[in-house]
């Protein structure tokens, strides 16, 4: 299948590209981490030359990148001065509980937003439609963070009744698995439902304005003619033509859904990337940063190059004329 | 061409204005910006914030609404209203002017590589997919901790970010006018293709460059909103998102102090809804495709 | 009884000042197993008048007047349930450019087969895909194409594929909107002869609309002319493109001004102006500013449809003065 190995090809070079730019960004511009770490806390001449060495700063420019590469390639993320630990070991632990959260907001978004958006669609101009438009905005237009301190105040300091911070109870014995998997269910019920609402309104727009232009389609009138029911109608031969350009902005929407969980993370103090970052942030811990920003983007770049190939599965007139 | 562009040098700025306040979404868009516009403008000099004016001792911190305060104080003890009425100014302030960037920069690669077309367009398209899919907000908070916590590093750091959805809009609209007739037939009578794409091209494309202008303000108010929350905000000038930084981190929300947090994000969603409706309703009087749309 | 029976029909659309009727008054009879033509130019209510026949207009049109009496049922008086089960059951559609009235997801062969087993439930699978292979042969697609998609196939193709479709369950009345336009010359005489022979072969009725009146004259028993929004003239084929002749002055503009297919191509002569705007009222007959054989009266009276005997009636002061004449 060479389309399939000519999108690998510019999968594997934006990739390259990120990592250089990565690279660049963390290692030039920034002058002398070093210097930052010195300021801090008091170093002679010969620790500051071991830490160099650490840090791969020692060299010409072209060899320093070269030994970053194949550093990258071995696992190897750098050691972060602020938690003493090596980078990768820490991201490791992070990125499981990152990918915990996006699916499960992921799950409600998709099949919310995209149950929404067909029925707004499906009765355009309607009460009901309209209304839904409307909050819809309403709900975008609200910063991710701010929702989470909303439901943080709701049921933290209010009403009470479900965590507010953290992936599991402190200090908490289990007798069995499911329990612990209960707590940690729990813990994940209001970050999540942040990330989904915000979400779903970009969701529920996006597959909306997209039925609207198929249901206004020729071959919607030939299943109409056809004596289908109004649902059958919609679903099965709306709901996969307005599937297309819903997939198309999914790119927007992966960056969104990014952005909205290093929020909420912050918010809810759940221990994945986007706290790292946020506590990288305030600690000026560039190798942390630098590991889970170029984590970060790798993996929206894979997850883009999946929503690609999922198209070509969906349109049949891609698939054979590309 | 049998295609009518509303072009805004043929309608002028009125007529736009009159299309907007006989759709609803457009009315209430504008109203919503006119009262913040207000707040923003006006209000901060009547009631000028002073961040050096701290309370006296603990009993003034985290108040509640009060004769004094009538949005209570914040944990130095100092007037909430007031803070949010100068927060407002900055956060419109570093909205519009990433705005004016990231409409700059995107519209220019639109049109050129529209216009050009070629390995010009290949390579430009390239760069624009390539930020596209990169997630802006991890690339902004990498951007703001190198670059250090100042107003103008975020007005870069958005502005530079937010381009590539213009670029691209601009580029298909760009692209679709330079097959017509006119472009031909100018250059056949010896036009420069700058002096082309200046009376030619430009005109045409500018109403979409507003209407998305409009919607890109509303994503760099939220951007900057949220990179001040995580703590990237400049210090001596706070906006709303520097507010709610502050908020979080001195507890506010455990103390049940609403006064603090509910004000400015109300402020921000208020102001980006406006700018949200104001863009979809322009959209929908440009570009005729949509009309059926509510 | 007739299998159609159109009374009278007014069907209007809203528009700045009210509503405005694109099918005004209009009445038309096609019998069982009856070959009806239906020509005018684009915007006069062919397609109106069509799709009001199975109510697929869209939403905010409106069935003013009249009834559309079909095998002895009112359809205007039916709810959404009723008319689903007439829909492609009994009226089926050949919509006017299949590339869009097919859907680009699906496999031809499914979308053959879909309106089966919804309207008979007792069609076992095995059945409906039997018959959507019958279909695909009756229509000269070789079956293994059943899997194919919509953009693999070239434009005559495609139109024979919303042919299978149309006959998947046998329908009484097959309507045919513009089923030949977009189509190069010699594939539109292939459909055409398709058609014909289909109809023959099952005994349907069908209502052929074109605004090619040589495309109905080869292919119809009989055809109907209208023009702005009415019935101007209708008959036999036979009379109005045979011993007879064409009465109506439109109906012989119309003559003259499209190429004959299947024979040489002759200069096509036009219709000077243009068909009247129907959003503003009308007084007089709806031709008389086009029209170089007008009356004084044309500019003020609605002339009505007159027999003029061997079923063949004209819309047309000049006409029926000379009928009163030879009377």
């Amino acid at each position: 299948m060479p389309f399939f190995l000519r999108r690998i090809a510019t999968l594997s070079s934006s990739i390259f590209a990120i990592v250089t730019f990565n690279f660049f960004l963390f290692h030039i511009i920034p002058g002398d981490p070093i210097r930052l770490i010195a300021r801090t806390q008091r170093l002679n001449t010969e620790a500051i030359a071991k830490l160099r060495t650490s840090f791969g700063l020692d060299g010409s420019l072209l060899s320093q990148y070269f030994r970053y590469l194949s550093k990258l390639l071995h696992g190897d993320l750098g050691y972060s001065f602020f938690y003493k630990e090596n980078v990768s070991g820490i991201v490791g632990r992070a990125l499981g509980n990152t990918f915990l959260l996006l699916t499960a907001s992921t799950l409600i978004v998709v099949t919310c937003g995209i149950a929404i958006g067909v029925f707004a669609g499906s009765r355009q101009g309607k009460k009901s439609d309209t209304a839904t438009v409307v909050s819809s905005l309403i709900l975008w237009s609200m910063p991710t963070f701010w929702v989470g301190m909303l439901l943080v105040f709701t049921f933290g300091v209010w009403v009470g009744g479900l965590p507010i911070s953290g992936i599991s109870t402190a200090n908490a014995l289990y007798s069995n698995w499911f329990q612990y998997a209960m707590d940690i269910g729990q813990h994940l019920i209001l970050p999540t439902v942040t990330l989904a609402i915000v979400d779903i309104a970009f969701f529920i727009i996006i597959t909306r304005t997209a039925l609207i232009e198929v249901m206004s389609e020729d071959y919607m009138l030939t299943a109409r003619g056809k004596g289908l029911s109004r649902r059958t109608i919609v679903w099965r031969h709306g709901f996969r033509n307005a599937m297309l350009p819903v997939l198309t902005a999914s790119a927007l929407y992966i960056s969104a859904l990014v952005g909205g969980a290093i929020q909420v993370e912050v918010v809810f103090s759940w221990p994945g990337m986007g706290l790292l970052m946020y506590n990288a942030v305030l600690a000026r811990d560039y190798s942390v940063l630098e590991a889970s920003f170029l984590l970060t983007t790798v993996a929206v770049l894979v997850a883009n190059f999946a929503a690609d190939m999922l198209y070509r599965v969906l349109d049949p007139r891609v698939a054979v004329s590309k | 061409m049998s295609r009518k562009d509303a072009t805004l040098t043929t309608h002028g700025f009125k007529y736009f204005l009159r299309k907007l306040w006989r759709d609803p979404m457009g009315r209430w868009g504008l109203l919503i910006l006119l009262i913040t516009s207000f707040v923003a403008v006006i209000c901060p000099i009547f009631f000028p914030f002073d961040p050096s004016k701290v309370g006296v001792d603990a009993s003034s911190i985290l108040t509640g609404p009060s004769q004094t305060h009538w949005l209570g104080s914040d944990e130095l003890g100092r007037d909430v209203l007031r803070q949010f009425f100068s927060g407002a100014r900055i956060s419109l302030f570093v909205g519009i002017m990433a705005t004016i960037i990231s409409t700059i920069v995107g519209s220019g690669i639109g049109v050129f590589a529209g216009y050009y077309m070629g390995r010009l367009d290949g390579f430009l398209m390239r760069i624009t997919d390539f930020f596209l899919v990169v997630p802006a907000l991890p690339l902004m908070i990498a951007l703001g901790a190198i670059f250090g916590q100042n107003i103008t590093v975020i007005i870069m750091v958005i502005g530079f970010l937010s381009w590539p959805r213009t670029a691209r809009i601009v580029r298909s609209q760009t692209l679709s006018l330079r097959q017509r007739q006119f472009v031909p037939r100018a250059k056949s009578l010896g036009s420069t293709n700058l002096r082309i794409i200046r009376t030619h091209i430009t005109p045409h494309v500018m109403p979409l460059i507003v209407a998305n202008t409009i919607l890109v303000v509303a994503g760099c108010i939220l951007s900057e909103a949220t990179l001040s929350f995580i703590g990237l905000g400049d210090p001596d000038r706070i906006s709303w998102g520097t507010m709610l930084h502050f908020s979080f981190v001195s507890g506010a929300i455990g103390r049940g102090a609403w006064w603090y947090f509910l004000p400015p994000g109300f402020g921000i969603l208020f102001i980006v809804l406006g700018f949200t409706l104001v863009g979809h309703s322009f959209e929908k009087i440009t570009n005729p495709r949509h009309r059926g749309e509510s | 009884m007739s299998l159609l029976e159109i009374r009278d029909l007014h069907v209007s659309y809203p528009n700045r000042k009210g509503e405005f009727f694109a099918v005004d008054g209009v009445d038309l009879t096609i019998e069982q197993g009856e070959f009806v033509g239906l020509a005018g130019e684009s915007g006069c209510g062919k397609t109106t008048l069509a799709l009001s026949i199975p109510q697929l207009l869209p939403e905010h049109s409106r069935i003013a007047a009249g009834s559309i009496s079909f095998n002895g049922v009112d359809t205007t008086a039916l709810n959404e349930e009723g008319l689903r089960a007439i829909r492609w059951k009994e009226i089926s559609v050949i919509f006017q450019g299949a590339l869009n009235a097919l859907n680009p997801v699906q496999t031809i062969g499914s979308q053959i087969q879909e309106p089966i087993r919804i309207h008979d439930e007792s069609v076992s699978k095995k059945e409906a895909q039997d018959r959507t292979l019958e279909l695909l042969e009756a229509v000269g697609i070789p079956s293994h194409r059943a899997s194919d998609f919509p953009h693999q196939f070239s434009g005559g193709m495609r139109q024979r594929v919303m042919i299978a479709m149309a006959l998947s369950c046998m329908p009484k009345l097959v309507i045919a909107d513009e089923p030949i336009t977009a189509l190069d010359v010699m594939t539109q005489a292939q459909i055409l002869d398709l058609l014909r022979s289909l109809c023959d072969k099952y005994k349907l009725s069908m209502l052929l609309i074109s605004h090619d009146l040589s495309v109905l004259a080869q292919t119809c028993d009989r055809v109907a002319v209208m023009y702005a929004g009415k019935v101007a003239e209708q008959g036999p084929t036979s009379r109005v493109f045979g011993s007879v002749g064409a009465q109506h002055p439109y109906t012989q503009r119309l003559l003259r001004a499209y190429p004959n297919i299947r024979h040489e191509r002759k200069f096509i002569d036009g219709i000077p102006g243009y068909p009247p705007d129907l959003s503003t009222l009308q007084v007089g007959c709806r031709f008389a500013d086009r029209c170089d054989v007008a009356l004084s009266r044309c500019a003020t009276e609605v002339p009505d449809l007159i027999d003029i005997g061997g079923n063949q009636s004209v819309a047309c002061h000049l006409v029926s003065e000379n009928q009163v004449g030879v009377q």
